[in-house]
């Protein structure tokens, strides 16, 4: 009967420590899995934030005033002549 | 134990019983204090150490052009913020020259006050590196929205521009402020004992990021007219003008620009009167621009027809005790005649005959006198008197555009109807607005009544015309011009101040764009033939091709003989002496933009030499009899 009891006693103490360690064991992986998150979502952000600096860049490079002044002081290139243009 | 010690020792067992029990009373009453009366308090401030609460900003939404090019953007930039009693005094003038400010602004900004201030607000990301770098006690590294439109003066009046608090305070940014302006969102998270956010953050209010709009407007040709209104006002010296130009099928607005110009993205070195959108907000006679409308009702009537001939009394006509003139005296015309020739006289007649009521109605359906749907700010309303003060002199005038105040986009909007065959088509900002059924399109003018009308129309852009310096070589222009005199503070017209107008479309044959051209107090001429329809066919020659109509080979047969021609080797620097055909040659063998005044023979040029010009540069020549 005692030797039963022991047994039990071992068994509960057992459970309790494997449930203990899976506790901190699920914590610490939260733990870094909420630090992951964290530098995923920076990095999220980042991207975003250097995607409307690059539209912003785009933009810029491709404004039509300035495209016409690289075309006309770089390239020589002026207005095509109406008879210029051809079209299907 | 004599009896003296046992009472001494209850005693001092009764005195430390005594002690514990109040201690416990006390420790009751604490506990009774922290856990019910200053619970609520005490849970506060737990919760505040373990919970954070971010504010995530949201960006303004951008906007677009028709062909999804950015107009404007909203990108993150830092500001230097302090907290102004924490800034340790020696370290002041670090700070300032950091920011590259003085020592004494910057103090002027910390004053005497406590808590939060602004130091510096959008600044560049390496000022902000290296004021932090200094690790001073109080600053703050904050982060903004600033809004960039890459196209700055050329969109600048249509779009407006954006306070620094983000808040939309001109044009498209402010009449659509709350639909671009996002919500920013508060997120809280549980920290753990070493101050690192855990994964069950909650939203407490989610981020809304502003919408995006597109606009109808073309990146392309809002570019082109802004360009060419640039130069037609500087080589005019006026004070300024506006241009817009709309798709007369779906009424969508390709451009809209204003001169002068200012930067958006540097709005407060302009001064406000400059930032206002004129196509919208300033209002003109139209002039003879209006007399296209005019003679439509008088045919629409069914009193007249086009070929039908009413005499110009050589110049001159009273009406009630107002004389009515012609700059240029006319005997009998027809119709086609009285527009080609701008007849005040002829129109004023067919008004009359007609009376004001078929006039006022065509003029109200073709969206005069009342704001267009774009739903811009400050939008003019234009002037048409009600129909009960239309007495003889006002039907006279109206109906050669005196005596009533359009927007140029109503003009456009009114030109529009005249390209579509009399329907008119309400002018639209917004690419959705394009995609939705059309309810408020309507007929103004019958079909036939229409097309005889843009056949005279093209008959007023050809040599005889007033506006032939609007048609682009290879296409077809139908058009008038206009020149107004500018009313006065005294309820009369000015002298010497004038508006040019040049409103039409193109191609005729199937019109892909109504344009409209006013140019403010030129200087140099004041006509809108020699000073509107040279922008207009600046823009029309650049944006036709780029919208894939092709010229026609057929059409100004001047042209073609060009490649036909033996070349004349031109070795000189002065053009003086040529002939236009001579002078249109020379230009178009060096691809010159030409500019021709007058007619005849070559008497003044500029720039004086020719020999210099390169291709696309432009080239202006005065012609005297």
């Amino acid at each position: 009967m005692t030797a039963w009891w022991a047994k039990s006693w071992v068994l509960v103490l057992g459970v309790v420590a494997v449930l203990a360690a899976g506790q901190i064991w699920l914590s610490h992986l939260r733990y870094e899995l909420s630090l992951a998150n964290q530098q995923v979502e920076k990095e999220r952000q980042l991207a975003l934030k250097e995607t409307s600096t690059l539209r912003l860049e785009l933009a810029n490079l491709t404004r039509p005033e300035r495209l016409r002044k690289l075309a006309q002081e770089e390239l020589g290139m002026g207005p095509p002549k109406p008879m210029q243009v051809m079209h299907p | 134990m004599s009896d003296k010690q046992q009472i001494y020792i209850r005693r001092r067992i009764e005195t430390v019983a005594g002690l514990l029990a109040l201690g416990l009373l006390l420790l009751v009453v604490r506990a009774v204090d922290l856990q019910w009366l200053q619970s609520e308090r005490l849970s506060t401030l737990a919760e505040k150490q373990r919970y954070r609460e971010y504010e995530a900003l949201a960006p303004r939404g951008s906007i677009y052009d028709s062909k999804g090019r950015t107009l404007a953007e909203s990108v993150e930039i830092p500001s230097i913020a302090v907290m102004a009693d924490e800034v340790p005094a020696e370290r002041i003038g670090e700070l300032a020259s950091a920011l590259g400010l003085s020592k004494k602004r910057v103090q002027r900004k910390l004053g005497k006050r406590k808590g939060f201030v602004w130091l510096a607000r959008q600044v560049t990301p390496s000022v902000a590196e290296r004021v932090m770098a200094l690790n001073i006690p109080g600053v703050r590294h904050e982060k903004e929205w600033r809004r960039y439109h890459p196209l700055g003066p050329e969109t600048g009046h249509l779009l407006g521009f954006v306070g620094i608090d983000g808040k939309g305070l001109e044009g498209v940014e402010r009449a659509w402020n709350s639909s671009l302006t996002g919500e920013s969102g508060l997120l809280q998270v549980r920290r753990d004992a070493r101050g690192h956010s855990l994964p069950d953050g909650a939203w407490l209010r989610e981020p809304v990021a502003g919408k995006p709009i597109s606009l109808t407007i073309d990146a392309t040709i809002q570019s082109i007219a802004y360009a060419a209104l640039a130069e037609g006002v500087r080589s005019q010296h006026a004070k300024g003008g506006s241009v817009v130009v709309m798709r007369p099928k779906d009424g969508a607005i390709l451009a809209m620009a204003s001169w002068p110009g200012y930067n958006p993205n540097n709005f407060r070195r302009h001064k406000p009167g400059e930032w206002r959108n004129r196509a919208v907000t300033d209002v003109f006679e139209p002039g003879s621009t209006l007399k296209p409308f005019s003679v439509a009702a008088a045919i629409a009537s069914g009193k007249w027809q086009a070929d039908s001939i009413v005499y110009c009394e050589k110049g001159a006509m009273r009406v009630a005790d107002y004389t009515i003139k012609d700059d240029h005296p006319e005997g009998w015309l027809d119709l086609t005649g009285v527009i080609v020739k701008s007849s005040n006289i002829g129109v004023a007649k067919l008004a009359l005959d007609i009376g004001p009521e078929p006039l006022y109605e065509m003029l109200k359906q073709a969206g005069f006198g009342e704001r267009s749907s774009t739903g811009l700010g400050g939008e003019s309303p234009g002037i048409v008197l009600p129909l009960e003060r239309w007495g003889p002199v006002e039907t006279a005038n109206i109906a050669f555009g005196q005596g009533i105040a359009v927007t140029p986009l109503q003009l456009a909007a009114a030109f529009s109807v005249l390209a579509n065959g009399g329907m008119y088509v309400a002018p639209k900002l917004f690419a959705e607005q394009l995609n939705s059924a059309d309810t408020t399109a309507h007929r103004v003018i019958p079909e036939e009544v229409g097309k005889q009308v843009i056949t005279m129309l093209e008959y007023a852009t050809t040599e005889d015309g007033t506006g032939s310096k609007a048609v682009p070589i290879g296409y077809r222009v139908a058009g008038k011009t206009g020149t107004a005199q500018k009313p006065n503070a005294r309820g009369g017209y000015s002298r010497n101040k004038y508006n040019a107008v040049f409103a039409g479309f193109a191609p005729v044959e199937n019109p892909e764009l109504a344009i409209v051209v006013m140019v403010d107090e030129p200087q140099r001429s004041i006509y809108g033939g020699q000073v509107a329809a040279p922008v207009f066919r600046h823009v029309a020659e650049s944006v036709l091709p780029y919208l894939g109509v092709a010229a026609q080979g057929d059409l100004n047969a001047g042209w073609q003989t060009v490649e036909a021609v033996e070349t004349r080797a031109f070795d000189s620097e002065s053009l003086f002496g040529m002939s236009m055909r001579e002078v249109r040659l020379f230009a178009a063998q060096r691809g010159l933009r030409l500019h021709v005044h007058g007619s005849g023979w070559v008497e003044r040029q500029k720039p004086a030499n020719t020999l210099a010009l390169a291709q696309g540069d432009a080239l202006e020549v005065w012609l005297n009899d």
